[in-house]
C-alpha cells in the first residue's frame, strides 16, 4: 500500500496486444480479415476470421462450444462490426457481454424453426460474422449456406455436437474436448473457469491439426489462452512445440 | 413465524404531486438490495427483509439495523428519518422499526403488549373494547381466544392473534400497487420505438443490418429476432433479457462491458463467468441425494445432503461430480415472493449447469455450455 503511495505517477504501460488490434478499426470492407481475440489468433491459418470462411466448431453438449463460437465473434462485435446467432436457442446476454460482445449489433434469432436455412442466409452478407447451429442439416443447404458465405464475404460459423455432422466444406475445424471445470467443489467455492483443449484443424495449408489450451470461460467470462501453449498434436508426447510463433 | 427487518420512510409513505416519494423510495430499496436480495416492499416507504442470512452475516441484528439505517440515511441525504426495527412477524417488525427496536426473538408478545389497541386500525374493535376497560394489546391478547369469537366474530379474532403473536400480520398492510408504482419510476414500463437513430450516425454496415433485420421480421415475425438487453436484476435471466428487434430499451446500459454496480456485500448476484445459455422456461430438474432422497434447500439456506444424481425434466440420471452453493437469489425483488437459492453443479461429463431452488422444487435455468 505505502510503496503505491511512493510511486507517484506510473507510467502509462503500453497497450496489449488484444487491446492494440481492437483499436484498429478492421470492420471496412477492405479488409479481408476480421479480428479475433488474442486467446483465439493461434487456432487460425491467418491469424484471424477470414471474410467468407467456414468454420466448424463441434464438441459435445456442455464442452464449451456455444462459448466458443460466440467468442469468436466477440472481437468483430468490439471493433464495431455486426454479428448474428442463428438457431442458438436461449443464448445468454450476459455471457455474450463477458465475453465482450457488443449488444447493439448482434442479431439473435434463436428459433428459427424450419426457417433457419433461411435467416441464416438473409443474414449472411448483411453482416460480417453469423453463427449458426443447424437443427439437422442436409447436404444441400449446408453447401448453400457456405457458397453464400463465400459469395457474401461474410464470416460462416457452424455449431455442431459432431465434426462428420457437418456435409459440407469447411475452412478451419475446431473440436474442444478435455473439458474440467475449476472452482467449484464439494459444495464450496463458485465456478471459476473451464479449461478446455481445442483442436484446430485448417483445411489451407494443409499442416497438422495444432492442440490449443484455453480457458473457455476464465473468471471474468472471457476466453483466454491456458498455461501450456499450442502444441502440434502429433507431438504431444514430446516436449511441447510451439505450432506457430 | 418469519423474523422480519423492517425499514420505515415516514416521509416518503405519501405520494405528492410530484411523484418524487416513489422516485426517492426506489432508491432506497437499491440501497437495501445490497444488504439482501430478498427485499420486499410492502407499501409506498417501507420495506422488509428475512432477518436471519442477512444478519449472521452482518454480524447480529443489531449491527445489520445500524448498517441499513447508515445506508438509507445517506440516500435520503439526512433530510428524512428511517425507522429500522426487528421482530417476528410484519406487524410486530413495522412497531418494532417505529420504536427503533431489535426484539429478541419469542419475545415479541411481551413487546407487543404495552402498545395501544390503536397499532391494529381496526377503530370499531377499539372503541368496544375500551369500553371494556381493554386498553392495550397486552390487555387483549389475555382475553381466552373463544370469548372473543363469541362477542367480537371472526376479524377480531385475527387480531387477537395477532396481538397474542401467533399470527404475523393483518390485512391491509400491503400495498399491492406499489410494485407497478416502483416500475414506473424506474422506467420498466414497456415502450416500443423504433430503433433507428440509436447508433448515433449510422454506416453503411448498419444500414444493410437494419435491413435484414427487417425483412427478417416481416418473414418470421417480430418476436423472432430478438436484440440482448442487460437490466439490474440477479439472476441470468431477469439481468440479460432478449427483447424484439426495434424494442426501444431505457438506454441506461445497452450493450458495452458489464457495468453493474459494486460487487453487493450480499453474494446475490453471481459473478462471471455467467452461463452462455439462459432458458426462457426453465426444465424441472430432480436433485436426489445418494439414498435418493429429495435435496432441499433448508430454512438455514443449506442443503439437506450432498447432492448425489440429478435428471432433466424426466431424463436420465446423471452422477453430480462437483457442486457449488446454494446462493439466495430473487428475480424481481420488488414483484413478489419469488424467493430461490442457486446452485452450480458439475456432471459426471463436466457439463456444468446452474440449478434455481423455488417452492421446493429445483429448475435448470442455465447451461454452460
Amino acid at each position: 500500500m505505502f510503496a503505491s503511495v511512493g510511486q507517484g505517477v506510473r507510467r502509462r504501460p503500453a497497450l496489449p496486444a488484444e487491446l492494440a488490434a481492437r483499436a484498429r478499426p478492421v470492420s471496412s470492407a477492405a479488409s479481408r480479415l476480421l479480428p479475433l481475440p488474442a486467446a483465439l489468433v493461434p487456432l487460425f491459418p491467418d491469424g484471424a476470421l477470414r471474410r467468407g470462411s467456414t468454420t466448424l466448431v463441434a464438441g459435445s453438449s456442455g464442452a464449451g462450444t456455444t462459448t466458443l463460437a460466440l467468442a469468436l465473434l466477440s472481437a468483430v462485435s468490439a471493433t464495431g462490426g455486426w454479428c448474428a446467432a442463428v438457431g442458438v436457442a436461449d443464448p445468454g446476454v450476459v455471457a455474450a457481454v463477458e465475453l465482450g460482445l457488443d449488444l447493439r449489433r448482434v442479431v439473435f434469432v434463436p428459433r428459427p424453426a424450419g426457417a433457419w436455412a433461411d435467416a441464416a442466409g438473409e443474414l449472411l452478407g448483411a453482416v460480417e460474422a453469423v453463427v449458426v447451429r443447424p437443427p439437422g442439416i442436409r447436404v444441400q443447404a449446408a453447401r448453400r449456406l457456405t457458397a453464400r458465405a463465400r459469395e457474401r464475404r461474410t464470416a460462416l460459423v457452424v455449431l455442431a455436437e459432431d465434426a462428420s455432422r457437418w456435409p459440407s466444406e469447411r475452412d478451419v475445424t475446431l473440436t474442444v474436448g478435455d473439458v474440467a471445470w475449476e472452482g467449484a467443489g464439494e459444495g464450496h467455492g463458485r465456478l471459476l473457469g473451464r479449461r478446455v483443449a481445442v483442436i484446430a484443424t485448417a483445411r489451407r495449408p494443409a499442416e497438422p491439426p495444432t492442440v490449443h489450451r484455453l480457458w473457455l470461460p476464465s473468471s471474468d467470462g472471457t476466453v483466454t489462452a491456458g498455461r501450456s501453449s499450442t502444441t502440434v498434436l502429433a507431438t504431444t508426447s514430446a516436449a511441447a512445440t510451439p505450432a506457430r510463433t | 413465524m418469519d423474523r422480519l427487518v423492517a425499514l420505515c420512510c415516514p416521509l416518503l409513505q405519501h405520494e405528492g404531486e410530484r411523484g418524487e416519494e416513489a422516485r426517492r423510495f426506489s432508491l432506497v430499496l437499491r440501497a437495501v438490495d445490497e444488504f439482501c436480495p430478498w427485499v420486499e416492499p410492502v407499501a409506498l416507504g417501507i420495506c422488509t427483509l428475512p432477518a436471519r442470512g442477512p444478519s449472521r452475516f452482518f454480524g447480529g441484528e443489531e449491527r445489520l439495523v445500524d448498517q441499513l439505517g447508515l445506508a438509507v440515511n445517506a440516500v435520503l441525504g439526512g433530510t428524512g428519518p428511517v425507522q429500522v426495527g426487528v421482530a417476528d412477524g410484519l406487524f410486530a417488525a413495522l412497531l418494532a422499526a417505529r420504536a427503533g427496536v431489535v426484539v429478541a426473538p419469542g419475545e415479541t408478545r411481551d413487546f407487543l403488549a404495552t402498545w395501544s389497541l390503536a397499532v391494529l386500525r381496526r377503530p370499531d374493535l377499539a372503541v368496544t373494547l375500551q369500553r371494556l376497560g381493554i386498553h392495550t394489546l397486552g390487555q387483549f391478547a389475555a382475553l381466552p381466544a373463544r370469548h372473543v369469537l363469541a362477542r367480537f366474530g371472526g376479524e377480531a379474532v385475527l387480531c387477537h392473534r395477532v396481538a397474542r403473536a401467533e399470527v404475523g400480520e393483518l390485512p391491509g398492510v400491503r400495498d399491492p400497487s406499489v410494485v407497478r408504482r416502483l416500475r414506473e419510476v424506474r422506467g420498466e414500463l414497456p415502450e416500443v420505438t423504433p430503433q433507428t437513430g440509436f447508433f448515433g450516425g449510422a454506416s453503411a454496415g448498419d444500414v444493410r443490418a437494419a435491413q435484414a433485420v427487417a425483412r427478417l421480421q416481416s418473414r418470421l415475425g417480430p418476436e423472432a429476432v430478438l436484440a440482448g438487453r442487460l437490466d439490474d436484476g440477479r439472476d441470468p435471466a431477469g439481468r440479460g433479457r432478449l427483447v424484439p428487434w426495434g424494442s426501444r430499451p431505457e438506454g441506461r446500459r445497452h450493450g458495452g462491458r458489464s457495468t453493474g454496480r459494486p460487487a453487493a456485500p450480499w453474494p446475490g448476484r453471481l459473478p462471471p463467468p455467467s452461463p452462455v445459455v439462459v432458458l426462457t422456461h426453465p426444465l424441472a430438474v430432480d436433485l436426489v441425494d445418494r439414498a435418493g432422497r429429495p435435496v432441499r434447500v433448508g430454512g438455514s439456506g443449506l442443503l439437506s445432503d450432498a447432492p448425489a444424481r440429478l435428471s432433466v425434466a424426466g431424463g436420465p440420471w446423471r452422477p453430480v461430480r462437483r457442486w457449488a452453493g446454494p446462493w439466495p437469489a430473487s428475480e424481481r425483488w420488488w414483484s413478489g415472493r419469488r424467493r430461490r437459492a442457486r446452485l452450480q453443479v458439475v456432471d459426471g461429463a463436466e457439463a456444468a449447469v446452474l440449478l434455481a431452488a423455488e417452492g421446493g422444487r429445483w429448475w435448470l435455468e442455465g447451461r454452460y455450455d
